[in-house]
C-alpha cells in the first residue's frame, strides 16, 4: 500500500523524439535574436537546412571570384552648412510624362509615306498614338479602312467622313457606304529625329 | 441558387487573348480563323472562335492539323510572348482601376473583389469592358458571383450568350435556371475540379456540375478532400477562396526550351544554356532573390521511336545564396561540362535556380562583384552578350510565323 510505483507520472525514459533526429541532425540551442536580424538568420538557416536535406554538392565560393574593390571614403563628408538648394529639389523633366497621358493606351507607330508631310509627319518618324482619346474631327488619327492602316486627318461634316491627306500630291479618302472604318487611335505627337 | 449577399467577385477574362493581340496590330485578321502555336511551333495553344468552330482542338500538334489549316486558309502565328506579355500588363492595369482589390490570375484573367462597392455593378463592369477594349483593343468578358467559383462559371455564360453584352452576374439567376445551367456544365469544367478529380467523380456517377451540386458534401470531401469541399461550398455561395493579391514568392525559377534543332556539339548546347541562364538570372534579379542551388539538364527527344531517351542533369548547391550572373553563368558551364556526353542529339535543355531566398547582397564591405554586363548593357538595349552566348544560334526555337514585337522593340513598330 505504501510503495509508489514508478510507472505513474514523471518523465519516462526513452520517450520523445530521438536525439539529433531534427532538421539539423545535431543539438540545438534557444537564443534571442534581434528582430532586425531575424530574416537574415532565417535565410542562413534555410540554406543550411536545404543543403542537409538534398545531397547536393556544396559549392564553396572561390576566393578569386571576379571582384572590384572600391575605396570606401573617396571624398570627405562635409559636416557643415547644408546645400541651400536642398529645399528646392524638383523632379527632372521627363519626356514620357510630357508626351504620354494614358500609359496603358499609348502605342508607338512608325510612319511611312509622305501623305502627311505638311502636318510635320515625315517617313520614318515615330508617332505617339493614344487609343483612349475620342476621334474628334480635325484630329490626326490612325485609321483602319477595310483592314488597311493609314494615318490621315479626320474630317466629319454633316455625317460625311473624310480622311484628309496633308500633301497636295495625295488624294483624300472618302468613306462611302460599304467601306469599313475603324479609328485605331489618335496621334498626339510626332517624334522626328535628325539623322 | 446562391444567396445574394454583400460578397461579390468578378472574373475578367480576355476573349481568345493571343488571337486578339494579333488582331490589334493586324485588323485584317478580324473574323479570320487564327491559331497560335506553342514555343518551337509544336502545338496549337490558342484559337480564335472561327478556328474553334473549324474543329481545331486545343493542344493538337501542328502537323496533325496542317492540311486543314491550309485547306481553310487559317492564319498561323508563332507565339509572340513579348507582345502578349506587354498587352497583358496594359489590360491588367486598366482593370485595376475598377476595384481596390485585384488578383491577376493568369496572363489573360483577373479576379476583382467588388464587395461593398457603392455602384451599380453591371454598369461598372460594362464600363470596364468598354475601357479595356478602347484603351488596348482587347475584348474581355466579365462574370460576377458571390464566390470565385461562381464568378468563373458566370464568365462562361457571359462568353457564350451575346445578349448579356459581355457582362453576367450569376446571382441574378432564379433557382431553376441556375440548376439548368449547372446541368449543361461538365463537372471537370468547374473551376478547381482538376482532370484527376473529375475522373474520380465520374466513377461514382457525378458527371455534370449539377450532379456535383446535388451530391452529399461528405462524399465530395471523401473523394476530393478539403479542396473539393471548398469548391462545393463556393458553388452554394459561401466564399472559401479569397483573392491572392500578391503572387506567392517563387520557390524556383526554371528556364528551359526545346531547341530548334537537335544539338550534339558542346559549344552549341553551351550557347543555349548561357542564354537560358541569363534569362533565369534576370527573373531572379527582378524579384530581388538569390539562388542557393543550380541545376542544369539536357535530354534527347523522348518521342523519337527506337532511340533510348538520354536524360542528363546535375545539381549544385552553394554555401552562400548568389544572384550574380557572372558567378552563375560559369557555374552553369561547369555543370554542363560534367554531364555532357558526345554523340547524342539533345533536343531540350534548361537550368533551374532553386532554394531561392531574398537577395541580401551579403558581401563583405570591400568587394562588390561586377554586375558588369547587366549594368553596361542598359544604354545599349540588351545588345551585350556573353562570349559563350555567341554561336550559330541553331538552338533558337523555331518561330516561323511570328508577328512583330510591336510594343517592346523600336525596330519592330507597327508601320502606317
Amino acid at each position: 500500500m505504501n510503495t509508489i510505483t514508478q510507472n505513474h507520472g514523471g518523465a519516462r525514459t526513452g520517450a520523445g523524439r530521438k536525439k539529433n533526429s531534427g532538421k539539423f541532425k545535431e543539438d540545438t540551442k534557444v537564443m534571442r535574436v534581434p528582430v532586425s536580424l531575424v530574416e537574415q538568420v532565417k535565410s542562413t538557416l534555410d540554406v543550411y537546412k536545404s543543403q542537409l536535406k538534398s545531397n547536393v554538392e556544396v559549392f564553396e565560393f572561390d576566393a578569386n571570384a571576379p571582384s572590384l574593390s572600391i575605396p570606401i571614403f573617396s571624398s570627405r563628408v562635409q559636416a557643415g552648412f547644408p546645400s541651400p538648394a536642398d529645399d528646392h529639389l524638383e523632379d527632372r523633366l521627363d519626356l514620357n510624362k510630357h508626351l504620354i497621358h494614358h500609359q496603358e493606351a499609348t502605342f508607338f507607330v512608325r510612319a511611312q509615306g509622305e501623305s502627311m508631310l505638311n502636318a510635320g509627319i515625315h517617313p520614318g518618324d515615330i508617332l505617339v498614338v493614344d487609343k483612349s482619346l475620342p476621334a474628334k474631327s480635325s484630329k490626326i488619327v490612325i485609321a483602319v479602312v477595310d483592314g488597311e492602316f493609314t494615318v490621315k486627318r479626320l474630317h466629319k461634316y454633316k455625317g460625311k467622313i473624310t480622311l484628309k491627306a496633308e500633301n497636295p500630291e495625295f488624294d483624300d479618302i472618302e468613306i462611302c457606304e460599304g467601306n469599313e472604318l475603324i479609328i485605331w487611335g489618335v496621334v498626339t505627337s510626332v517624334i522626328h529625329q535628325y539623322a | 441558387m446562391p444567396k445574394l449577399n454583400q460578397q461579390k467577385f468578378a472574373l475578367v477574362d480576355c476573349n481568345n487573348f493571343y488571337a486578339s493581340c494579333e488582331r490589334v496590330f493586324d485588323p485584317k485578321l478580324e473574323r479570320e480563323p487564327i491559331v497560335v502555336l506553342s514555343n518551337n511551333d509544336g502545338c496549337v495553344i490558342a484559337r480564335s472562335n472561327e478556328a474553334k468552330s473549324l474543329g481545331i482542338k486545343m493542344g493538337v500538334p501542328y502537323y496533325q492539323v496542317k492540311d486543314l489549316i491550309i485547306d481553310k486558309s487559317v492564319v498561323v502565328k508563332s507565339s509572340n510572348y513579348p507582345l502578349y506579355g506587354d498587352m497583358s500588363s496594359r489590360v491588367m492595369k486598366v482593370i485595376s482601376q475598377y476595384s481596390p482589390v485585384q488578383e491577376v490570375y493568369s496572363i489573360d484573367e483577373s479576379f476583382l473583389d467588388l464587395s461593398g462597392l457603392m455602384v451599380n455593378l453591371n454598369t461598372h463592369m460594362q464600363a470596364l469592358k468598354n475601357q479595356v477594349k478602347s484603351w488596348t483593343g482587347i475584348p474581355v468578358c466579365v462574370g460576377m458571383g458571390s464566390t470565385k467559383v461562381l464568378a468563373k462559371l458566370a464568365n462562361r455564360i457571359a462568353k457564350i450568350y451575346p445578349r448579356f453584352n459581355g457582362v453576367f452576374d450569376i446571382d441574378t439567376l432564379p433557382n431553376d435556371r441556375f440548376n439548368k445551367l449547372l446541368e449543361s456544365v461538365e463537372v471537370g469544367d468547374i473551376w478547381g475540379v482538376g482532370h484527376k478529380s473529375a475522373q474520380k467523380l465520374q466513377q461514382v456517377g457525378i458527371h455534370s456540375a449539377y450532379d456535383f451540386y446535388q451530391a452529399d458534401i461528405g462524399i465530395i470531401e471523401t473523394l476530393l478532400g478539403v479542396n473539393g469541399k471548398r469548391v462545393y461550398r463556393e458553388l452554394y455561395g459561401h466564399a472559401c477562396l479569397s483573392l491572392e493579391e500578391i503572387a506567392p514568392a517563387r520557390k524556383q525559377i526554371v528556364s528551359s526550351r526545346s531547341f530548334g534543332a537537335d544539338l550534339s556539339d558542346f559549344d552549341e548546347i553551351n550557347q543555349a544554356l548561357t542564354s537560358l541562364t541569363r534569362k533565369a538570372v534576370n527573373k531572379l534579379n527582378q524579384q530581388s532573390l538569390a539562388a542557393t542551388s543550380l541545376s542544369v539538364f539536357i535530354y534527347t527527344n523522348p518521342f523519337k521511336k527506337g532511340v533510348e531517351c538520354i536524360n542528363l542533369s546535375k545539381t549544385m548547391g552553394m554555401s552562400t545564396p548568389i544572384s550574380d550572373e557572372n558567378l552563375l553563368i560559369p557555374l552553369c558551364a561547369k555543370l554542363l561540362k560534367q554531364i555532357y556526353e558526345p554523340g547524342y542529339g539533345f533536343y531540350k535543355g534548361g537550368v533551374m535556380l532553386g532554394n531561392l531566398t531574398p537577395d541580401k547582397n551579403q558581401q563583405d564591405l570591400f568587394t562588390i562583384s561586377q554586375k558588369s554586363v547587366q549594368f553596361a548593357d542598359q544604354p545599349y538595349g540588351n545588345l551585350l552578350r556573353y562570349a559563350s552566348e555567341l554561336g550559330n544560334d541553331r538552338w533558337l526555337p523555331r518561330a516561323e510565323f511570328q508577328s512583330n514585337r510591336f510594343t517592346t522593340h523600336w525596330s519592330e513598330l507597327l508601320t502606317v
